[in-house]
């Protein structure tokens, strides 16, 4: 076992809820969204990111429009669909029956 | 002096040096490889490529208007290769058949004699230079079909410049690993030549 591994794990698993909180309020475009993740350190290398943004636009739970930008190309602002929004409202709901249960264990133990 | 070369990347127009150039398409190259099987891996491959063009344009300014190598390794190192990506044990094996164990035969600059191609054949089958220059020589003096051969095989074969290439040229995998070890053979290599 080894402690960096599995705290990776950890941080990957909730990463698509992260993503989904981050763009909760307003939309954002992606090196909005890679600045916040990587100030709370929930992501190491930015590349993680543009998959997962991918698979959750074709899921149906992101969309995004370009939008004009004042210096060079367009850039592609994602936002939540009204499918992202339920699927945002139910996982959080399981990382806070996630967050009680290891209180929970936590406190057994004390 | 060093030539430069110029890219689209993201809209994007940037002046690159020749070896930043190469080390950015190997780069690039690893992570098509490494997404083929994402289901929209252009548009994943787009984003990142206009990420770069955003770490690059942050890089430059009216006193620096060349992208250097040591730029695309800083940029490698904030996307991450295509492993940091997976995370270590991350998600298994996907992706991977074609990123590791690419197996090609190149010309090897780092033991060259003439064009490397003795080196790079050598490098290919884990043998010493030695024996193929002997049969290469061999063949030039028993009719000079050595020669003609040796001429079509230093224009066929590229010549391994990124570290990424050199590895490939071993057949070992491109992994975090490998890239660590074939870095510190280059040191190696050079520290050798200082003190001579």
């Amino acid at each position: 076992m080894d402690i960096e591994n599995t705290t990776a794990q950890m941080r990957k698993g909730i990463l698509e809820y992260c993503i989904l909180l981050v763009l909760s309020g307003n939309s954002c475009y992606a090196s909005d969204i890679i600045r916040e993740l990587k100030e709370v350190k929930v992501i190491v290398v930015e590349g993680t990111l543009y998959p997962l943004l991918t698979r959750l636009k074709n899921a149906g739970l992101l969309s995004y429009r370009w939008e004009e930008s004042p210096q060079g190309p367009p850039r592609k602002y994602y936002e939540l669909t009204g499918q992202g929004r339920k699927y945002l409202a139910e996982l959080d709901q399981a990382w806070a029956e996630l967050v009680e249960s290891v209180g929970l264990i936590r406190k057994n133990r004390k | 002096m060093k030539i430069t070369l110029s890219v689209n990347l993201g809209g994007y127009s940037f002046n690159i040096d020749e070896d930043a150039y190469d080390e950015l398409r190997a780069y690039l190259e690893n992570l098509g490889i490494w997404f083929a099987q994402e289901e929209s891996s252009g548009e994943i491959l787009n984003d990142i490529e206009s990420r770069i063009a955003e770490l690059f344009r942050a890089k430059l300014s009216d006193y620096k208007q060349v992208i250097t190598i040591e730029d695309v390794k800083a940029v490698i190192s904030v996307l991450g290769t295509p492993e940091d990506i997976a995370g270590k044990n991350g998600e298994g094996n996907r992706g991977r058949t074609g990123a590791a164990g690419t197996h090609r035969m190149y010309r090897d600059p780092d033991n060259r004699m003439i064009g490397g191609v003795c080196a790079g054949i050598a490098a290919y089958w884990h043998i010493e230079p030695l024996v193929i220059r002997i049969i290469f020589l061999a063949l030039v003096f028993a009719g000079g079909l050595g020669l003609l051969i040796y001429l079509i095989l230093w224009i066929v074969l590229p010549e391994a410049r990124t570290t990424a290439q050199k590895i490939e040229m071993r057949g070992e995998p491109v992994d975090i690993h490998n890239i660590k070890e074939s870095v510190k053979r280059e040191f190696e290599q050079v520290r050798k030549k200082m003190n001579l």
